[in-house]
């Protein structure tokens, strides 16, 4: 991990604008914000420790929290939520055991309900890694995710 | 900056263009309420407060903030219409039930507009108001030990990790520009306590007195340097262990040595 | 031998009904055609968006002129085969009476459309800047380097173009203005930050045609005099962020950007910012606060951005429908906006139509275009056929119409008017299935989460809205209520501190004044007559209407619907979860929403 971190943050310049950029990044990687990241970037980049973390806490994109291998997002946009995005939350409760925010005790899955994905004419819609998947019913569901976590 | 005049309450008001309106109205013996407002700190804007009504003649008015609104010819403004107290009414209802022990200020506006929380408040303990002061003050004074963490209703303030902080030189700053009391600092024994931490404080040389925490004196050392500021103002010359007792005793000594702020 | 080009939808909406999965069987389809005996040179293209998603995957056979809808991969082979020849009927358009149509052209999808900002999105693949430049890219970027910067921003402002994004300014005098500054370090930003849930044109152009908005961008810089600008894309947008960082690539090596601006000495460096996920930070001031490196938390805007922006320099923020439009102007001149649209909203303007409308997806439409041509025009009416009951613009900061204004014309004036906006340009059509109340709770649950908790109003206020509205709908709302909320919306509207603050209450406001009845009936009478919220409503059936299919019964969760044989079915009320499931299943309206009885 202390190499990735140092790897992430040597990609930019010392300059605040790229913090965001950085910790992005580290999400992607460990798919969560390390604390050592976060010290690691306040360090090289000179931006006090409680500013990194105000931001690493105001921004969606940023969880301080390990999630799962596969992350599900359930869209709660508009037009999602109008076809029935919360039954469908309901219906991910009942196969995987979790709900939004929370993630499964074998660390394969977590939960997550976001704003919009953009293909609001399909919904309601789900997102696993970052594959789309439009139109799911709470029928289809198991076998979504019975052929994803076989990955 | 240009001098101009602008009307207050139908009172003629002299500034400088770009002055903001809530000082300008201030230095006319005009009050606006206020909570997220010091005048050493940049206008934040926050807590709407100090709403007013303000507009160029004939074009009508709209609902600005005054502790940011330039100051420009000809503007007309009203502090105390009835829709300024009726979203000042709203507000401190609002932060009254988000801050029932908010106290002091919040207190006395409140009784002023004859406010009570018609809601049940979520944190019956809760004094913070989250004016936001204390961050811009640990910025602006200390070492950016705190800031705001998360967002919307659950936004709070807080140190990294809400664990005691590292940067945290102990100057209270943020305690002493926070309007309702929130931020516990507490001194005994020569160790003033804040943030879940202890700092020992170094007594003050000319009497004694615990004043500064060695932390802050390291700090400022660190940062000014022991050759002094700019101005070629030796650090030991200005020394912070000097409680502001005995500074203003001897204040003639040093008068125009004062090192640039941070 | 003929050529056809075969154009795969391949927009974020299309993907995920398994568009990439078909381009794919095409081209191998495509391949094993390409023996000689087969006069048919075939090339297969991964578009942007073709509008209609609805549909989707959409396949557009060039230069035949047809389109197919909802294709599959198994159906390859076969739209291979017939190229050249009379179209494969089965997956054509059937449209009203039956009969089909051919391709876009005798689709009523697409009547009255006029792509401006979607002009390549879904013609071109949008990662070759070959296909760009063969439909006359960048020809009105190498216009703006010979013009000088007065006269770009004079036709920009005789084209009446205002702000896509929300605000509605007007874009012109936005750059009269920056230019004017003295200080002459200054900077263009491209907001496609699109937060609004429920719309998604902006996504869909930076996918589908993302060098139009590089090249808005380019030109806007030229006339405001910035050498450096910046692209601030939501995170979500994978696609997005993919296509406008390949295109940028291939801009600069190109020679389109970077130190001499298609050999005119002009310098100018882009770069992409990924937006942190704040829906705050399409307000300009939060998402310069952003690429600042800061927490997106917006400032009072007394002191303009295009004076005192980024870093405290003149900067200029479009949001990328507006940018994607600017090419057109420059290069066609300013009277291909102009000439379209009413009043004081000219040109065209691209809507996210989506909910229970049949047609939905992308439809670019003259400003001042009725809601009933895009809804029951375009849209086809509502899906299932079942009653108009309200159509939702602007997103979050917009409102809710009601069918009695279905007349009225979609432009900044009219909208505004109403108690809604233009917005970003999402539209959610709602049928008798949906809950006014839920839908304001919706809104006002996610800008809760979503407000940057700065200012008293927006963060306070916003949380007692959400709680009044959650009683309502749990049953625990009383008159009083009522007057709370539009005393709050009042608060939040004249005393927030941005736009996301003062426009937050207009869901709610919108729903009072429309939907009141709906409200009251929530408070009076403890019922919800959509049968949406589930503490007040359990499911019954219509024993006149059933025909006893099960439908309903093996799809209810709680396993609470029972019956046998030719006998009507039966809900058992006290076990009703009122998930809805039931009625969505019944293919015969017999199963309808009760009042819930207190246990």
């Amino acid at each position: 991990m202390k190499e990735d971190i140092e790897r992430i943050v040597a990609l930019y310049p010392p300059e605040r604008r790229f913090a965001l950029a950085a910790m992005q990044d580290m999400q992607r990687q460990f798919n969560y914000i390390p604390a050592e990241g976060l010290d690691a970037l306040s360090a090289a980049m000179g931006i006090p420790i409680a500013q990194l973390y105000s931001m690493a806490t105001f921004y969606r994109a940023l969880s301080l929290k390990p999630k799962g291998r596969h992350i599900i997002k359930i869209c709660d946009g508009t037009a999602c939520h109008i076809s029935g995005s919360e039954v469908l939350a309901a219906a991910l409760h009942d196969a995987i055991g979790i709900r939004p925010g929370e993630v499964t005790e074998d660390g394969a899955f977590s939960l997550e309900t976001v704003n919009c994905l953009g293909s609001c004419a399909v919904a309601p819609v789900m997102l696993i890694d970052d594959t789309h998947f439009g139109g799911v019913t709470p029928d289809r569901l198991a076998a979504i995710i019975e052929e994803v976590g076989a990955k | 900056m240009r001098s101009i005049t602008i009307t207050i309450n139908g009172i003629e008001c002299a500034c400088r263009a770009g002055d903001f309106v809530k000082e300008v109205a201030l230095a006319h013996g005009i009050a606006i309420p206020s909570l997220c407002h010091h005048s050493a700190l940049p206008g934040q804007a926050c807590c709407r407060l100090c709403i007013v009504e303000a507009g160029k003649p004939g074009k009508g008015k709209s609902v600005v903030t005054s502790c940011v609104f330039p100051a420009e010819a000809g503007l007309e403004v009203e502090t105390d219409t009835e829709k300024i107290r009726r979203l000042r009414t709203n507000i401190l209802e609002l932060l009254l039930d988000r801050a029932p022990l908010g106290g002091g200020a919040l207190a006395g506006f409140a009784s002023e507009y004859g406010v009570t929380d018609p809601y049940t408040p979520e944190h019956p303990d809760e004094k913070c108001i989250l004016c936001g002061l204390c961050v811009k003050a640990c910025e602006k004074l200390g070492n950016s030990a705190i800031s705001t963490m998360m967002r919307g209703i659950e936004k709070k303030v807080g140190t990294a990790r809400d664990l005691p902080a590292e940067d945290c030189i102990g100057c209270a700053a943020c305690a002493k520009v926070c309007p309702t009391g929130k931020i516990a600092c507490t001194e005994a024994g020569g160790v003033r306590t804040i943030w879940e931490q202890e700092f020992a404080l170094l007594p003050c040389p000319v009497c004694g007195k615990p004043h500064i925490t060695g932390r802050e004196y390291d700090w400022l050392k660190a940062r000014f340097g022991a050759d002094g500021d700019a101005g070629g103002t030796p650090f030991d010359a200005f020394d912070p262990r000097i409680c502001p007792e005995c500074r203003r005793r001897t204040s003639s000594a040093h008068a125009g040595t004062l090192p640039a702020s941070p | 031998m003929s050529t056809h080009t075969i154009r795969v939808c391949c927009g974020t909406g299309c993907i995920a009904n398994g568009s990439r999965g078909v381009a794919a069987a095409l081209r191998e389809a495509a391949a094993r055609a390409g023996a000689p005996a087969v006069s048919v040179e075939t090339q297969v293209k991964a578009t942007g968006c073709h509008g209609f998603c609805a549909k989707g995957p959409v396949v557009a056979v060039d230069p035949d002129g047809i389109s197919y809808y909802q294709v599959k991969e198994s159906d390859a082979e076969e739209i291979v085969a017939s190229l050249g020849g009379a179209p494969v009927e089965r997956l054509l358009f059937r449209r009203e009476d039956g009969t089909f149509a051919r391709g876009e052209a005798d689709n009523p999808f697409y009547e009255g459309q006029v792509k401006i900002a979607l002009r390549n999105v879904g013609k071109i693949d949008p990662l070759s800047l070959g296909d760009y430049r063969a439909r006359g890219g960048y020809e009105a970027l190498e216009k703006a380097l010979a013009m000088a910067p007065e006269d770009i921003i004079a036709e920009v402002e005789k084209s009446g173009l205002r702000g896509r994004g929300g605000a509605g300014f007007p874009t012109g005098t936005k750059w009269r203005s920056c230019a004017a500054c003295e200080e002459t370090q200054r900077y263009v930003v491209c907001n496609g930050d699109e937060g609004d849930p429920g719309a998604f044109m902006d996504g869909y152009i930076m996918e589908g045609d993302p060098h139009s908005v590089i090249e808005g961008l380019a030109i806007c810089a030229l006339a405001v005099g910035a050498e450096e600008g910046f692209f601030y894309i939501r995170d979500e947008y994978l696609v997005a962020l993919d296509h406008m960082a390949r295109a940028l690539a291939d801009a600069e090596a190109a020679g389109i950007l970077g130190d001499s601006v298609l050999g005119s000495g002009r310098r100018l460096r882009f770069e992409i910012v990924r937006g942190g996920g704040a829906f705050v930070c399409g307000e300009s001031t939060a998402l310069m606060a952003s690429i600042e490196g800061r927490v997106g938390e917006p400032r009072a805007k007394y002191i303009r951005s295009v004076q005192k922006g980024l870093w405290d320099k003149p900067t200029v923020l479009n949001n990328v429908e507006t940018l994607a439009t600017v090419p057109v102007i420059l290069k066609e001149g300013y009277e291909a906006v102009q000439e379209l649209g009413v009043g004081r909203s000219r040109g065209t303007k691209t809507f996210a139509m989506v909910g229970k409308v049949k047609n939905g997806g992308l439809v670019e439409v003259p400003m001042g275009t009725t809601i009933r041509q895009l809804v029951f025009g375009n849209g086809g009416g509502i899906a299932g056929g079942r009653p108009f009951k309200s159509i939702q613009t602007g997103g979050p900061s917009g409102g809710c119409l009601p069918e009695s204004l279905l007349d009225l014309p979609v432009d900044y004036e009219s909208l505004d008017a109403n108690g809604t906006m233009v917005g970003s340009g999402g539209m959610i059509v709602m049928d008798d299935r949906n809950c006014m109340v839920d839908v304001a709770k919706y809104y006002v649950g996610f800008l809760a989460q979503e407000s940057c908790g700065k200012c008293t109003p927006c963060r306070e206020g916003l949380r007692h809205m959400h709680a009044i509205l959650t009683g309502i709908c749990e049953g625990k709302g009383t008159e009083a209520d009522i007057e709370r909320l539009e005393e709050l919306g009042f608060t939040l509207k004249e005393a927030s501190l941005c736009a996301l603050g003062k426009t937050a209450a207009n869901p709610v406001l919108s729903t009072l004044r429309y939907f009141k009845e709906e409200y009251l009936s929530h408070i009076q009478d403890g019922f919800c007559p959509a049968g949406v919220c589930r503490a007040l409503v359990v499911f019954g059936i219509d024993a006149e209407k059933c025909k006893a299919c099960g439908l309903c019964a093996g799809s209810c969760p709680a396993s609470c619907i029972s019956g046998e044989g030719k006998q009507p079915y039966e809900i058992d009320a006290a076990r009703c979860t009122a998930c809805g499931n039931c009625r969505k299943a019944c293919h015969f309206e017999a199963i309808h929403p009760e009042k819930r009885m207190a246990v």
